[in-house]
């Protein structure tokens, strides 16, 4: 056997194919990111902002499944399954945004990997099964490991308003010093709007980015660690590759048996033992063996049956079966064990139900709000964790909006015009007399009054006519048939601290 | 565990490359288009020298120190107005920095609701600024109820405003700054937005409307719109605002009452509650002005807090019989 050391003519070796596949792989993940940056508010129709939502087989599967009905859009996840009858996971290796950040996050080298036992790699499909019972039975909770929601909702929720943050805090600071001014008001009018917004950053928001960062950082015990073994999409696809036709050849003549193609391949899909064959599930189509074959004898293409690798998954797939059905008792009995939790406020247009049987927690909705009220619900239910919940203090529900209906990917939050948002009732405000200026200390302040956006306002002031102050004394009271719990009240109060009106999700 | 920093270091060191870049070719571009004087001085300590804009501008008693005009055509009323005080070349030198600040409170419907000020109003003051030679004309304000883009969208404010030749300022987080309010009773200090301070000419241009803190919001409290934590203004608002007002002194209101809200406002939505006025109110005098507005609604400058409380501040009159308000029908 050749060892590696003694194969110095790397310099034949062309790049030309790894270089095809970075470029396609940059140019989907630019496309994510634009979609996702662009997911703001006005933009509705400009761009198809689900498009990578609607490619994704797993969350079509899931959304249908556990709402029960036919989401037209989502069957462009056909367009993914059907790539992966003819090319196995090339998804994983050429487009999944995800997959392309874990490429760029370093990694223990392949070369350094021990040979993976396949049973490692059966994870996935347990978890991919887990998902589908998961959706079965009604709830989407797991869909939190579908990889386009993972990237998504951790760069929406996570890492663009901690951006937000930090770039503010930088203007701040560069522009008191003065020097910079033109520049800083031309970059700031530049990013405002799409990069910059008046989006806070939400502090149980930091699990998301926890998450996420054990994801990149499991990169350090094997390279693509999530798509190797976690990834549920990756189950889904490595099913489909099972019968996939395109695949990885090796022309057993040429092969001198160097081991250079096991110890590039990123995903450990190649197995020495096995006259370098590689298994189809595994494979992600990245071509680097067929370019660091120094003989030429890998190629990809149409592959009879024989040569194909020894499937020895069917036992496992069956234990994935089992294991999974153990899950769904999990998913089955954790919703109803909290089912007492208390009910959130919810965007205008969906409700508890559409939000546990329908939401993917993709956090398209929480991208475009343009206050950053909604945020992925961090307590609650395990079965509708980080699913969207108004935040009243942090934000409030614009009355001249309507963009979250607009985007969501599923119909979880239901399209409603701006007439019947501005009717939607999604709440209803109460004013915590211990707190309120006007009660507690007999001061003035009719901020919430001011700002309640409903023509008639739903906030009156109200005990008796003059009093002291410019208020009169009067104290502001709710006329609860008229409130449709926008929240803009409990944002602006300037009670410090949590405010002295607040909002409650509407009475059942 | 050997992690390739080397290819962690190229991934960053690439992605840090493209953004100094951009960020290098901003500054470029940013320079190239400021390489003009500009007039914002550098920033000196937060005082009096800064602040203070001139104090009202006296007028001889044969001049008109108030114009109210009438007239269906709103930059028709406005542009007589103007006239009467004597041209927009009174109050707008050549090479000037204009700001106007109009009231663009919430994003939530087209200015026929008159929660926001006419468009064809503001239109008409940025041109006579352009024309009396105005540098540049911006429009700015910070709603509270939506973004400004969509703000600026709806209330009209935005299209008028660029088809006239002026900006649409979105007003950024990074420019306000705390500086000393002087003359303030209430409050001494005040983060404000720092533009409004430096500019040379700062045209005020409120539309009358409910309010029922304040009874009506007009002049000087259109001009919280440029400040920080509005939020505890209202604790005393009439003192707070009339505060406010002794540090920016707008050099020209004009007051929208082409419709005005009559109830529920600021932020309106009901047509019941707005009246045809066709009407606009100018001068160089913002109390004169906001006392004069509020007769429109039958009321005095004792039933305004904000009016009681800037009028023994020498900030403007209150009594409309000393002075010359001219009248005009167009």
């Amino acid at each position: 056997m050749v060892t590696e050391a003694a194969q110095p003519e790397k310099k034949t070796i062309p790049k030309k194919w790894r270089w095809t596949r970075r470029t396609v792989q940059t140019l989907f993940l630019l496309l994510f990111l634009f979609l996702l940056l662009y997911t703001v508010q006005g933009t509705a129709g400009l761009f198809p902002n689900d498009l990578f939502f609607h490619l994704d087989p797993l969350t079509a599967i899931t959304s249908m499944l556990a709402s029960r009905t036919w989401i037209a859009p989502m069957a462009l996840g056909i367009i993914t399954l059907v790539l992966a009858v003819a090319l196995g996971r090339a998804w994983c290796g050429w487009v999944c945004p995800m997959g392309t950040a874990l490429d760029w996050t370093p990694s223990r080298r392949p070369h350094k990997n021990p040979a993976v036992s396949p049973r490692w790699s059966q994870v996935k499909y347990f978890v991919f099964f887990a998902v589908i019972i998961g959706a079965v039975l009604g709830s989407l909770t797991l869909v939190i490991l579908d990889p386009i929601t993972l990237l998504f909702r951790t760069i929406a929720s996570g890492i663009l308003p901690g951006l937000n943050w930090a770039i503010g805090g930088a203007e701040s600071w560069l522009y008191g010093l003065g020097a910079l001014r033109p520049a800083l008001e031309w970059a700031d009018g530049a990013l405002r709007g799409w990069l910059l917004n008046s989006q806070p950053f939400y502090l149980p928001n930091l699990a998301l980015l926890a998450f996420f960062g054990a994801v990149l950082g499991l990169n350090a015990v094997r390279s693509r660690f999530w798509c190797r073994y976690i990834c549920p999409l990756g189950g889904l696809l490595g099913l489909f590759s099972k019968i996939s036709f395109i695949r990885h050849k090796v022309d057993g003549d040429k092969c001198i048996s160097c081991r250079k193609c096991a110890a590039i391949c990123p995903t450990g899909a190649i197995e020495p033992e096995n006259k370098f064959a590689a298994d189809a599930a595994e494979c992600t189509a990245c071509l680097n063996c067929m370019e660091a074959c120094p003989t030429r004898a890998i190629s990809f293409g149409r592959q009879s049956k024989a040569t194909q690798p020894q499937d020895t998954t069917r036992r496992w797939f069956l234990y994935s079966l089992g294991a999974a059905a153990v899950m769904a008792v999990f998913v089955r009995f954790i919703p109803a064990a909290v089912k007492k939790a208390s009910a959130s406020v919810r965007p205008p247009g969906s409700s508890e139900a559409s939000m546990g049987d329908q939401c993917i927690r993709c956090g398209e909705c929480v991208r475009v709000c343009p206050t950053g009220v909604i945020q992925p619900n961090p307590a609650g239910s395990p079965a509708r964790l980080w699913t969207p919940v108004l935040k009243t203090r942090l934000g409030y529900c614009d009355y001249s909006c309507n963009s979250c209906g607009i985007t969501c990917p599923t119909g979880a939050i239901t399209e409603l015009t701006l007439e019947e948002k501005r009717k939607a009732v999604i709440g209803v405000a109460k004013i915590d007399q211990t707190r309120c200026i006007t009660w507690a200390e007999g001061r003035d302040c009719i901020v919430c009054e001011e700002m309640c956006p409903v023509p008639e306002k739903a906030i009156r002031l109200g005990g008796g006519g003059q009093g002291h102050g410019l208020g009169g004394g009067r104290h502001p009271q709710v006329l609860e048939d008229l409130c449709i719990g926008c929240g803009i009240c409990e944002h602006q109060c300037p009670v410090a601290g949590e405010a002295a009106i607040r909002v409650y999700p509407p009475a059942a | 565990m050997e992690l390739s920093r080397r290819d962690f270091i190229k991934n960053l060191l690439r992605l840090g490359s493209g953004v100094a870049v951009a960020g290098a070719l901003g500054s470029l571009a940013a320079c190239a288009k400021e390489s003009k004087p500009t007039l914002s001085p550098s920033p000196s300590p937060p005082g009096p020298a800064l602040t203070q804009q001139p104090t009202a501008v006296p007028a001889p008693l044969d001049k008109t120190y108030l114009a109210v005009a009438r007239g269906p055509s709103p930059e028709l009323i406005v542009q007589a107005a103007i006239k009467a005080l004597g041209g927009m070349e009174r109050f707008v030198r050549k090479g000037n920095d204009v700001i106007i600040k109009p009231n663009i409170c919430v994003a939530y419907n087209t200015y026929e609701y008159a929660a926001t000020t006419n468009p064809e109003v503001v239109a008409a003051l940025v041109k006579l600024c352009l024309a009396a030679g105005a540098r540049r004309v911006r429009v700015m304000d910070q709603p509270f109820g939506g973004t400004a883009q969509q703000a600026y969208e709806r209330s009209g404010i935005g299209k008028a405003v660029k088809e006239a030749g002026g900006e649409m300022e979105i007003m950024s987080g990074m420019k306000f700054r705390e500086v000393d309010i002087p003359d303030g009773r209430d409050i001494k200090k005040w983060s404000v937005y720092a533009d409004a301070l430096d500019t040379d000419v700062l045209i005020n241009v409120p539309i009358a409307k409910h309010h029922n803190l304040g009874r009506l919001t007009l002049g000087m409290k259109n001009l919280m719109g440029l400040i920080k934590d509005r939020g505890q203004f209202h604790f005393n608002l009439g003192q707070r605002v009339a505060d406010l007002t002794s540090l920016l002194r707008p050099q020209l209101t004009v007051v929208d009452a082409v419709r005005i809200l009559t109830n529920h406002g600021p932020t309106g939505g009901d047509l019941a509650d707005v009246k045809l006025m066709n009407t606009v109110i100018a001068s160089h005098d913002i109390v004169a002005a906001d006392t004069y507005a509020a007769t429109l609604f039958g009321l005095t400058a004792d039933d305004i807090p904000i009016i009681r409380a800037a009028a023994p501040m020498g900030i403007g009159t209150t009594d409309l019989k000393s002075m010359k308000v001219e009248e005009i029908n167009v």
